[in-house]
């Protein structure tokens, strides 16, 4: 396993979040966190990469504590995408190169480009002159830049039109396959769930309610009105 | 106070306007009037008492005074974020002992209190105004573009590096009004300096001289005090964790 959540709980100001949360992870593939609107999930997936703290339990990276671990190193090796587009300043490959760079190091970025299906010629473009679609994928190209052995997508396609969906959907798979990483997949939305697969967890009310594989998850959120 | 007596009627015609109008003003114009009377009235009498008294050591207690109430403006103004008044008052002190310090140690401005008070009130009151700008601005972007910043981290940028943008425009925020000031001196409107040695019968050239000074020495405190404050602000707005201090809910603080 990559991650063990052992009776995690999170607040919000004076609302609890998340109640005593405990799963693990496989090495690899595709990990789904979902549950209706407002179940915690988001809130679960920033634990991953110390974006949050929790306020008790214990999260293990590869067996060790993630206090343990600088936040820094913790996070190149831990990507995430937010569910809408969140560009830096600048082209889309000073935005590609950003991660690398603060490590001193150069990208492929055409590689990148066409892994995530841009066009080559997007280099130069401004990063805040992409539709939403185009600019999503950047972002994966962004957070694949810096190699990581975990990539955390957050409802990666709720901004997005059905065929941007589609091309972000294959995109996964083909990840997952090539390059035998996990992602942490976060959604609200049945279909999607049985069409990205995998296995995971069901949460309701920032509780773990279930757990199994897609197609059961989604028969539960459908269940639970998700 | 005949003289002023008579100019409160000026106020006193804005509130009637404000009233007969229904501007909602009359309450602060009022409150406006009788607290500057007060405060001006009272500092005026603050410094002709220490302007008896022998010794710097007066002078800049009272410059330091200046400094605390200008760090607790701008700690109010930005909504009691945490270390804001610390920041403020190290970079408004940073920035006065240099602008000062360089003038007096090159005889441009002596110690005595007729020149240190006017000068040390003018860098403090003008240097807060600019640090309540830049606060402000990277305040309210750091908030709204949260998931910019949180996206550098997660590329494993340090605090300093994710917010490196939003700096830079809260900087060239605070310091273009001043850039400004520079430009248009003289032209568009005449300077407080430059206006008070004319009324207390300096000639024009000797006027325009000190208000030179002045504005060069308002622009650099100001320009080292927000450097001194975009160096120091990181700290206060993640925490050891290199996680942002607030959250998407407003004022809610992880500390």
């Amino acid at each position: 396993m990559v991650f063990a959540f052992k009776d995690v709980s999170k607040n919000r100001g004076e609302k609890t979040v998340l109640r005593g949360v405990s799963f693990e992870t496989p090495e690899s593939g595709v990990f789904m966190i979902v549950g209706p609107s407002g179940s915690g999930k988001s809130t679960l997936l920033r634990l991953f990469n110390r974006l949050d703290e929790p306020d008790r339990g214990t999260i293990l990276y590869r067996g060790r504590d993630i206090r343990s671990i600088n936040p820094r190193r913790l996070r190149r090796e831990v990507g995430i995408v937010f569910q809408t587009p969140a560009p830096l300043p600048g082209t889309v490959e000073e935005n590609i190169g950003f991660g690398p760079k603060q490590l001193g190091n150069d990208v492929d970025v055409a590689g990148l480009l066409r892994q995530v299906g841009l066009s080559v010629d997007f280099a130069g473009v401004m990063a805040d002159e992409l539709s939403v679609g185009e600019a999503q994928r950047m972002m994966i190209a962004r957070a694949l830049a810096l190699r990581p052995s975990v990539l955390l997508l957050d409802e990666p396609t709720s901004a997005l039109d059905p065929a941007s969906v589609r091309a972000i959907e294959t995109l996964v798979h083909n990840l997952v396959r090539r390059d035998k990483i996990l992602i942490v997949f976060v959604s609200h939305l049945t279909e999607q769930v049985r069409r990205i697969g995998g296995e995971g967890i069901l949460i309701d009310s920032g509780r773990v309610i279930y757990r199994d594989g897609a197609d059961k998850l989604a028969d539960m959120l459908e269940r639970i009105g998700g | 106070m005949l003289d002023i007596a008579l100019s409160s009627v000026l106020i006193a015609v804005a509130i009637i306007l404000s009233t007969v109008l229904q501007m909602g003003l009359r309450k602060s114009l009022l409150i406006g009037m009788v607290r500057s009377f007060v405060q001006l009235i009272a500092v005026g009498y603050i410094i002709h008492f220490i302007f008896q008294l022998e010794g710097i050591v007066y002078q800049i207690l009272l410059l330091v005074a200046m400094s605390v109430v200008a760090s607790f403006t701008a700690h109010r103004q930005v909504g009691g974020i945490r270390g804001v008044f610390i920041i403020t008052w190290v970079s408004i002190i940073a920035g006065s002992i240099l602008t000062l310090g360089f003038l007096i140690a090159f005889g441009v401005i002596d110690t005595t209190p007729r020149y240190f008070i006017p000068f040390g009130g003018m860098i403090i009151g003008n240097t807060m105004n600019s640090i309540i700008i830049a606060l402000e601005r990277l305040i309210s972007q750091t908030r709204d573009r949260r998931h910019i910043v949180e996206s550098a981290l997660s590329l494993g940028a340090s605090p300093r590096r994710a917010i490196h943008h939003l700096l830079k425009s809260a900087v060239r925020a605070s310091l273009i009004p001043r850039i400004n000031m520079l430009k248009i001196a003289g032209i568009i409107q005449l300077p407080g300096a430059f206006m008070g040695m004319l009324i207390a019968g300096a000639s024009p050239i000797e006027a325009a001289k000190l208000q030179i000074i002045v504005m060069y020495m308002i622009v650099g405190c100001v320009s080292i005090s927000i450097m001194v404050l975009s160096f120091l602000m990181p700290r206060f707005l993640f925490n050891k964790n290199e996680q942002l201090v607030f959250t998407e809910e407003k004022n809610i603080l992880k500390l």
